[in-house]
């Protein structure tokens, strides 16, 4: 229920092992990876001095970057050719994965292969082109279907010239309106859609100033086989038997294929594998630093998951390997530890709003508990509604289910549910209010009660903010913000403060004169406005970190924005009872026009209408202002969101990027 | 939509474009400078086309150069145009862009028909603006049909496919007129998806210009090319405003170039052929002037319509010619009083 621990690993070996260690570490899949090189730069390497460690720790002295020379094109299309061959769909499977050096034999077998799958498939193309240019003569053959004409008379003419050409429509009526003027016999075969087919027939000795005609009106030729005769029933037949005998080769060498396929597509899905796992390696290789004869590799690990890469490593490397898992110390340089949420499954789906405004940063409290309990409990009170409520569920039940978005899904099912439950508490099934009595209040009924109400979580939702706040600023030690800050501790007690005041005013339970809370309030501002200074004085260190003009100037704007944003902030809230009231609102229009329609159908249809523009635009609307309020009055208080986000090196982790060859 | 909505706001940024628009006095201090950077300078000085010149040294600007920044000019005022548009209205103003693609591409052509390396085009700034092809091919072309291959996927290869089917022999001529043809094609296409009243108005506008391009294509077949009169008739336009089909077999037919002259004289375009031995020169200068005030009386009268963005852009087109045609002007050294007969501009 929260950030995950992280340490910081260390792996050192010789240069020997680290194909078989960048191996382990992808198909591990645990291993958050810094660069090795400005990893060394920024922090010592915890390495007790001992003889041990004395070779290990001379490495540091030449320390170089890995380059990758490896090339893997050639090998991705080999494999591609194979896929496309067999139409296999080619997924990591994770019995093949191993840290051995397995890749070049695999590879060596395919390419074995490979010569004679290539000659198939290219006799395949060859037959499917040969297929489509007689599927081409066919095409043009049977626009002559309607004459008596022989094949080997029309190409064999001895004065005469036959051919059937295509022209677009406006060229054919250009040829037609001058048609006295061309020296040829033209009949029309057929009109397509935008074209014309035409058949010409020229006498040999004009046929080059009608080519020139018809090249000034762009015509493209239907060409007519030679190698065929008789009539043109004859000639479509015997195109036909051809082409179905070419089939028979295609579907002869498709059988090849297949049993090809039987006996090869387990090595292909392997190397496969191996190839993606090897590209992943490489990639890790580029983060390691090489000494003469040792590798370092870094990168951060979660608590749990520690134990388990040592013992991998131990089981196959022994003691030749150097592996350290250190406490992430507050001083480190460099990167930041990465940033794991880790929730209970009801509040999980909600990780994915909050990274979209930013990652907890490691040590900040994750919000997500609190965030999720919050956006339900306002997404429901202002969208309470049984049976919509149902509706949003079931959308994202079937989201989840259907799609691969499965966090939306899991936020609108949530969110549901909780509108579901708000529903039976204000009486309200598909916005009537007719049918079911309320387990606490009608909104419409109670105006007032709503909005006071509103406020209240308001204030309630802020005041938890605060205490978040001051958690977060206690454990990164942040005395300016923390103690003097808005966020901070002087901000809480100015808010608290002005609430209790008002309060008291309103309710004129306050004992004291107006005088006391006001006072305390511009004390608040005053410490706040020194916040710099003072921290200065308790921690000794400088007194201002600009010049003091600067600093003042901000820092009076600042009394200013605090001022109104306590204000607005608690105000911000009364939408949460403003939308619950125009929730039943918008039904009642909706109820009214069913009403004056006169006929029960029409009313109904219009109720079936109005429930669905509700869901859609209102859940809309809702969905957006819960989400404001969150981002904008709540994570204000408390929650910086500049981590970086947990990515660890492996094969089907977040920090994958796709398969590409699928 | 109605005409307010499609047509207030475009046509207010073309009144305000219009109105950076080179100047008659523009014109006249132009035509006296001595150098093609003095040009330069000025317009970057004095004009609106320091948008794109702002950041040239004009001191050291060359000739091609200095031209293709002009039109770039050109580019980023249509692009500015058709920002304005939706839908159709859109796609019918991208296509205008078709017209100065061709252009390129026909000039390109034939510079690799002739041996030349389609590299050094890579400057051109119309390549690809319709078509959204890849022009990298483009410059890589050896021969006409590797510019027809690298045109695949675009409205222009359609017309092309005839031209690379069977035992096509590297020709130039034949490129260059299927692609003047198929621009009329592409844009009656386009234009058929407009408002009926827009589509009226553009018949007119285009129409006219197709009856100018006419008569000129046959004029010059008649009296240079060794063209047969079905050949002349088949590269004719067929969507002429004054000059129906009938009327150009008419003159593709005429016995000499005598008759010609005596069926034009009797038409409203008359004024393109002259007996005074200057119809040679000066055609192509009658025929845009001609188009020019066409267009200014059309966009007066047909106010909310396609005519502005239409005829706006054509006035592009005439005043980056008429500063090419000052810039070679003072290149080859044609005095003033002599070169302001060869721009659109009437001065």
């Amino acid at each position: 229920m929260a950030v995950e621990r992280m340490k910081i690993t260390s792996i050192i070996g010789k240069l020997t092992d680290l194909d078989k260690v960048s191996r382990l570490i992808v198909i591990n899949g645990s291993t958050h990876i810094l660069n090795a090189i400005s990893e060394l730069n920024s922090n010592n390497l915890n390495l007790s001095a001992s003889q041990k460690h004395m070779q290990t720790l001379q490495e540091l002295e030449h320390i170089k970057p890995y380059i990758s020379k490896r090339d893997f094109s050639k090998d991705e299309g080999i494999i591609r050719s194979f896929q496309d061959l067999f139409n296999l769909k080619l997924k990591i499977c994770e019995d093949y994965l191993c840290v051995g050096d397995d890749y070049e034999n695999t590879m060596a077998e395919l390419r074995k292969v490979h010569e004679d799958v290539r000659h198939i498939s290219k006799d395949m193309a060859e037959r499917a082109a040969n297929i489509e240019k007689l599927q081409q003569y066919l095409n043009n053959v049977s626009y002559l279907r309607n004459t008596d004409l022989r094949l080997e008379e029309i190409n064999n003419l001895n004065f005469m010239k036959f051919r059937l050409l295509m022209l677009s429509n406006e060229n054919f009526k250009k040829l037609k309106l001058n048609i006295e003027n061309v020296p040829a016999i033209i009949f029309q075969a057929a009109v397509l859609s935008g074209n014309t087919v035409i058949a010409s027939i020229t006498p040999k000795s004009l046929e080059e100033e009608a080519e020139r005609i018809f090249i000034s009106l762009n015509y493209k030729e239907l060409e007519l086989p030679q190698e065929f005769s008789g009539t043109i029933e004859d000639v479509i037949n015997q195109i036909n038997a051809k082409i179905s005998n070419e089939k028979r080769q295609v579907e002869e060498l498709r059988e090849s294929v297949a049993e090809l396929s039987r006996t090869y597509s387990g090595t292909v899905s392997k190397a496969y594998t191996l190839l993606e796992l090897e590209k992943k390696a490489e990639k890790l290789k580029q983060e390691t630093a090489l000494g003469s004869s040792m590798f370092f590799v870094f990168g951060f690990v979660p608590e749990s998951e520690v134990e388990g890469v040592r013992i991998e490593l131990k089981q196959y490397f022994g003691d030749s390997i150097i592996f350290i898992a250190d406490n992430v110390d507050d001083k480190r340089l460099g990167n930041a530890p990465p940033t794991k949420m880790k929730n209970i499954s009801l509040f999980r789906p909600f990780e994915s709003l909050i990274s979209m405004y930013g990652m907890p940063s490691y040590g900040e409290k994750d919000p997500t508990p609190f965030f999720a309990l919050s956006y339900m409990l306002m997404f429901g009170a202002m969208f309470g509604d049984l049976g919509q409520g149902l509706i949003v569920l079931l959308a994202g039940l079937f989201i989840g289910y259907r799609t691969a978005n499965k966090s939306f899904g899991g936020i609108l099912t949530r969110l549901g549910a909780s509108s579901m439950i708000f529903g039976a508490l204000y009486g309200s099934v598909f916005g009537s209010e007719e049918l079911i009595g309320a387990l606490l209040i009608r909104p419409m009924a109670n105006i007032n009660t709503m909005l006071v109400s509103a406020i209240v979580l308001g204030i309630i939702l802020i005041t938890i903010s605060y205490i978040y706040s001051l958690l977060n600023h206690y454990s990164s030690g942040n005395i300016e913000e923390g103690l003097f800050g808005r966020e901070g501790l002087a901000g809480f007690l100015f808010f608290l403060t002005l609430i209790l005041g008002a309060l008291g005013k309103a309710t004129g339970k306050l004992t004291v004169g107006i005088g006391l809370p006001l006072g305390a309030m511009v004390v608040l501002l005053l410490v706040m406005v020194f916040k710099q200074p003072l921290s200065g004085l308790l921690t000794g260190r400088r007194l201002y970190e600009e010049s003091p003009g600067d600093y003042y100037i901000e820092a009076g704007f600042g009394v200013i924005e605090t001022v109104l944003s306590v204000a607005s902030n608690i105000i911000s809230f009364i939408r949460v009872g403003a939308f619950a009231l125009n929730h039943v609102g918008l039904y009642i229009a909706f109820a009214t026009m069913a009403e004056m329609l006169n006929s029960k159908a029409g009313g109904i249809m219009v109720l079936i209408i109005g429930n669905i523009f509700i869901i859609g635009l209102e859940g809309l609307i809702v969905f957006i202002q819960s989400l404001r309020l969150e981002y904008y009055e709540l994570f204000s208080k408390y929650y910086s969101g500049y981590g970086v986000e947990y990515k660890p090196a492996g094969l089907s982790g977040k920090g994958d990027s796709g398969n590409e060859m699928v | 939509m109605d005409n307010i909505t499609r047509f207030a706001a475009v046509n207010t940024k073309i009144k305000s474009m219009e109105g950076e628009l080179l100047k008659d006095e523009d014109y006249t201090l132009l035509l006296g400078l001595e150098s093609v950077t003095e040009v330069a300078g000025y317009l970057k000085e004095r004009t609106a086309y320091s948008e794109v010149l702002a950041k040239v040294d004009t001191g050291t600007i060359h000739r091609g150069m200095l031209e293709n920044l002009i039109k770039q000019k050109m580019v980023k005022s249509i692009d500015r145009i058709i920002h304005y548009f939706t839908g159709d209205y859109k796609s019918f103003v991208k296509t205008l862009y078709a017209k100065y693609e061709i252009e390129e591409l026909k000039i390109l052509a034939r510079a690799v028909y002739n041996g030349k390396d389609a590299a050094a085009f890579r400057n051109n700034v119309f390549l690809g603006k319709h078509s959204r092809i890849d022009t990298s091919k483009i410059y890589e072309a050896k021969y006409i049909r590797d510019i027809i291959y690298a045109l695949q996927g675009s409205e222009f290869y359609k017309f092309l496919i005839p031209l690379v089917d069977g035992d096509f022999s590297e020709n130039p001529f034949r490129f260059e007129m299927v692609m003047d043809m198929s621009y009329y094609s592409i844009l009656q296409k386009k234009w058929s998806k407009l408002e009926k009243r827009d589509i009226k108005v553009l018949e007119q506008a285009q129409g006219i210009i197709a009856d100018l391009l006419n008569i000129q294509w046959i004029y010059r077949g008649i009296k240079f090319y060794r063209l047969s009169p079905e050949e002349l008739l088949n590269y004719t336009i067929n969507i002429g405003y004054r000059l129906d089909f009938n009327m150009l077999k008419t003159l593709c037919y005429s016995k000499s170039l005598e008759e010609f002259n005596r069926i034009v004289k009797s038409t409203r375009y008359g004024f393109m052929l002259k007996d005074d031995g200057t119809t040679d020169i000066y055609m192509e200068r009658r025929m845009e002037r001609y188009i020019y005030f066409e267009l200014k009386s059309m966009m007066k009268n047909n106010a909310l319509s396609i005519i502005s963005a239409f005829a706006f852009i054509i006035f592009l087109q005439f005043e980056v010619k008429d500063i090419i045609s000052i810039i070679e002007a003072i290149r080859y050294k044609v005095p003033a009083d002599q070169a302001y007969k060869y721009i659109v501009r009437k001065i």
